[in-house]
């Protein structure tokens, strides 16, 4: 039960970071290596805030979120204007400064070592409800004008523009709002775990996070919840496997993107207005 | 008074003068057309007007406002609405989604409504949804709604291309070759269409075609460009006329002057 419980705690804490890695790249299609980063600054900030200087938790928490903001700002303000290519490469540069950064101030943060013995503060309850309220969000955000002109510039940056939207803006704007829900579970992560250190928030994170986008398909955000709970719970259910765990974990990725290219679910929902649609399909059947 | 003044206006790319020394100038309410032989920088103009490019020299005046060098979606929302020539539709939208996107930079609300969850939210995505419907059906598209746009069939495309430019609410839409690729009994009916568009809306129309039955029937003043260069500017029946224009452009000395 213990170990159950602490499984979905950690995929509701990579459900958030999923979710902001599917407005970023499934909604906006803009590829981000640097979403593990803003993990890292939500987990080290609030927790060297609160440990070091005994910040209350809240407070810690506030503003490891704007330390998360800042920085989206940061990195986003002059990469919008950057063609796609780019902006993976700045992102993943942007990421890996950071674990630098990290790794060398070793006076606060404990450097490779880590940073341990912060206290226990984050319960599953807390995580599911985190998860709800942002995944409502990513849902109403998808849902509105922002989702639809983020959709249309993924599909053609010119034609959006021809049409009003300012696609710069609208980039940052996606770009920043999933660096505070990343940088919030950050803040979820260190208190949960208790331990952390840099090496746990490389490119191969944020990467692990845009392949479970395309598995569950790009356009869709059902998808990119199914395939959390599978890919993150995958790994282990695989344990029987020991260390052909990661080959197993592979192979099925690959089938799948292999025989379903737009991932498993493309580009549909499961709404609450699908759900009725079917049951009254079910309904009317005899 | 003219609505739209383009006044010497350049574009070089290396060494071609795609766009040379060019001069428009357009009423209210009125419709005119630019023609030219291929490569004669027709699109260029419009991508001139509509800032995709930026302009080597020369201004655009839009009814008293200075467009030249704004980005293009202030551009577009200063009131210039465009088609594509190679038609251009989101495609992972549907109809009305496409649409709803160009009449969305003009719903008033924000992110506050969308963390929040605002009646405000839905009042405005139902008002958007209506307009869309509204121009959907101007064209003849109701009923495609739900439709992905890359399924239509190429005319109904076409159409959805005006529709959705429409919804951008211009003040000055400009057409680029709407009439390519379709049959001559669509192209009647798109004649039709552009004619009772420009009676509902307060707009003023440019088109580019290379059918000249399109532009003749619906021009008042025909623009002829040649290599970069405006050649001829005149009424239709001015311009089937023009020595130069026939030379250049129709080839032989039509019989009929």
């Amino acid at each position: 039960m213990e170990y159950l419980l602490s499984t979905l705690t950690f995929t509701g804490i990579a459900l958030i970071g999923v979710l902001g890695t599917y407005m970023v790249t499934g909604l906006t299609g803009l590829f981000s290596f640097g979403q593990a980063a803003f993990l890292a600054i939500g987990a080290y900030v609030s927790a060297v805030l609160f440990k070091n200087l005994g910040l209350p938790l809240p407070l810690a928490a506030l503003a490891a979120v704007l330390v998360g903001l800042a920085a989206g700002l940061l990195v986003g303000l002059p990469t919008v204007r950057l063609r796609r290519d780019y902006i993976s490469l700045v992102t993943f540069g942007f990421g890996e400064a950071i674990i630098a950064v990290l790794n060398n101030t070793t006076n606060i943060t404990g450097g490779a070592m880590g940073l341990s013995g912060v206290p226990q503060h984050t319960s599953f309850p807390l995580v599911f409800i985190s998860v709800v309220v942002c995944l409502a969000v990513v849902v109403s955000y998808k849902n509105s004008k922002y989702g639809r002109q983020c959709l249309a510039l993924r599909n053609d940056e010119l034609a959006a523009k021809s049409m009003g939207i300012n696609v710069e803006r609208l980039k940052l704007i996606t770009f920043l709002i999933a660096s505070v829900m990343t940088s919030f579970a950050g803040v979820l992560y260190v208190f949960y775990t208790t331990y952390v250190e840099p090496g746990a928030f490389g490119w191969v994170v944020s990467a692990e996070w845009m392949i479970i986008v395309f598995v569950g398909g790009v356009n869709s955000l059902t998808g990119a919840v199914v395939s959390t709970v599978l890919l993150t719970g995958l790994p282990e259910f695989l344990r029987f496997a020991s260390e052909w765990r990661i080959a197993i974990y592979c192979v099925i990725v690959l089938l799948i993107l292999n025989f379903r290219p737009s991932g498993m679910f493309g580009q549909h929902e499961i709404s609450l207005s699908f759900l009725r649609r079917l049951v009254r399909k079910g309904a009317k059947a005899p | 008074m003219s609505l739209l003044e383009v006044r010497n206006i350049s574009k070089a790319f290396g060494g071609v003068r795609a766009v040379d020394d060019v001069s428009l100038e357009l009423g209210g309410h009125d419709i005119v057309g630019i023609i030219g032989p291929n490569g004669a920088g027709k699109t260029t103009v419009f991508n001139l007007l509509t800032g995709i490019y930026p302009l080597d020299a020369g201004r655009v005046i839009l009814d008293g406002k200075e467009l030249t060098g704004l980005p293009q979606h202030e551009i577009a929302r200063a009131g210039i609405g465009r088609t594509f020539q190679n038609i251009r539709l989101f495609k992972g939208l549907n109809v009305l989604e496409n649409v709803m996107t160009a009449a969305d930079p003009y719903s008033a609300y924000n992110l506050l409504d969308i963390c929040c969850f605002t009646p405000r939210k839905r009042r405005r995505e139902r008002e958007v949804r209506e307009l869309s419907r509204g121009y959907l059906k101007t064209v003849g598209l109701e009923g495609y709604e739900k439709e992905k746009p890359e399924s239509l069939p190429y005319g109904l495309q076409r159409k959805l291309e005006l529709a959705r430019a429409l919804a951008t609410n211009p003040r000055v839409l400009l057409l680029d070759e709407p009439a390519a690729g379709l049959n001559p009994s669509e192209v009647r009916a798109f004649i039709e269409l552009v004619r009772t568009i420009h009676g509902r809306f307060d707009l003023s129309i440019i088109i580019i075609e290379h059918r000249l039955e399109v532009v003749m029937e619906l021009s008042s003043t025909i623009f002829v460009l040649n290599f970069g260069k405006l050649l001829a500017s005149g009424t239709p029946a001015e311009i089937v006329c023009h020595k130069a224009v026939t030379e250049a452009y129709l080839g032989e000395e039509e019989a009929a002057c």
